[in-house]
């Protein structure tokens, strides 16, 4: 019984501490991301695509595989009209918003 | 009144509301770090903007003249942050100063903003492929220069001016003579990272990797120093905080000459900057002949 308790508040507290990070995750998001892929931006040369589901198919728009570790790269270095985002998210800034990605359906 | 009139009325009022640009409110809160009365400008450190940016320092138009006048560097406001557009066009109204004791009561260090008709400093700057060069090698073209940097992730700002840029290169590029005497130079004034390489993969990007466009449109950087020089003599303003950059927005046409023709800050169009850039050119053709 006491096991079964101590692995039921194991799980739950990794479950909360998964949430808090998507819910950080999902801040930077709407902080840093939103603006250009979720809304309609016609004075941009490339509309971006929407990261609803991004870890869903193989591969990401770029056609890279859709990895964290993809993901990571094109977040701090940019791609193509993407802005680097480079000293402006932390590497744990980018962790919580890849487990928002995965979450982003 | 007859009835007509109501009706007539009624329907004027209902084609003015349709025709209102649609425009968002939001809450500003922050500091002002700097005030620029010719241009109706503040500079605000502010905090975060709930659905419209996070915390940051930017210059904002001011709708009401007179609250410039009021407001200055040091004081902590509140105002009403409005955007239309699409959140293109945005600017500050309803301004409250709440706190004045961060006032500062020394004045800024003038700078000596170029006029139009006054020659460009001939400065040196260095381009996408290490190369360098000067304002002076455009003799007898007209450029058209703006300022970036390649991390900005703000759509309305450099982003929407390196894709409007663009977009202006391609329409060019179908007339071959006006694409002859005219030139793009994009500036980034943010040297320590925008090394030329980056500037070419950045550049390349708005190219459609067509490399062969760079001898119309350069993305070129300087020294830090030369940069402020460069800064000053445009009216740009930046300054960096955290690693990133705050920044005003400045399109610059020169004339084939070398001097200032126009000047622009938010309120433009690719049309109105092509159009622009095209008269300047045939007049410099003009006086040349």
């Amino acid at each position: 019984m006491i096991a079964r308790a101590a692995i039921a508040s194991a799980l739950w507290i990794l479950m909360a501490g998964c949430t808090a990070r998507q819910e950080h995750g999902q801040e930077l998001f709407d902080l840093h991301c939103a603006d250009c892929h979720e809304e309609a931006n016609p004075d941009l040369k490339k509309q971006p695509p929407s990261l609803k589901g991004l870890f869903r198919a193989k591969k990401l728009p770029s056609g890279a595989p859709a990895t964290d570790e993809q993901v990571r790269k094109t977040i701090i270095q940019g791609i193509g009209t993407m802005p680097a985002f480079d000293q402006r998210l932390s590497q744990n800034d980018v962790t919580d918003l890849i487990e928002y990605l995965h979450a982003l359906k | 009144m007859k009835r007509e009139t109501i009706v007539a009325l009624a329907s004027l009022c209902l084609v003015i509301a349709a025709c209102q640009p649609k425009t968002k409110q939001y809450s500003l809160r922050g500091q002002v770090l700097a005030k620029n009365e010719a241009a109706d400008e503040l500079t605000v450190k502010h905090e975060d903007i709930p659905g419209f940016m996070p915390a940051m320092t930017m210059p904002y138009k001011v709708k009401d003249p007179g609250a410039v006048q009021d407001v200055q560097p040091g004081d902590l406001i509140t105002a009403d942050l409005i955007t239309a557009n699409q959140g293109q066009d945005y600017w500050l109204e309803a301004i409250h100063i709440i706190d004045q004791r961060g006032r500062k009561t020394a004045k800024p260090a003038a700078r000596r903003v170029l006029k139009v008709g006054e020659k460009v400093p001939d400065l040196q700057l260095v381009n996408q492929d290490g190369k360098p060069f000067h304002f002076s090698d455009f003799k007898g073209k007209a450029v058209l220069v703006t300022f970036i940097y390649t991390r900005c992730p703000m759509p309305a700002f450099c982003p929407r001016l390196s894709s409007q840029f663009a977009k202006i290169h391609e329409a060019l590029a179908k007339t071959p003579d006006d694409y002859n005497r005219t030139h793009l130079l994009t500036i980034s004034f943010d040297p320590k990272y925008d090394t030329a390489p980056v500037l070419r993969r950045y550049g390349l990007a708005y190219l459609d990797n067509h490399p062969e466009g760079f001898a119309h449109w350069d993305f070129a950087s300087t020294n830090p120093l030369d940069m402020r020089k460069i800064a000053d003599a445009f009216g740009l303003e930046y300054f960096e905080e955290d690693n990133q950059i705050s920044h005003s927005m400045d399109i610059v046409l020169v004339a084939p000459d070398g001097a200032v023709a126009k000047y622009w800050s938010t309120i433009w169009t690719a049309a109105e900057l092509e159009e622009a850039l095209r008269r300047e050119a045939k007049l410099g053709q003009g006086r040349k002949g």
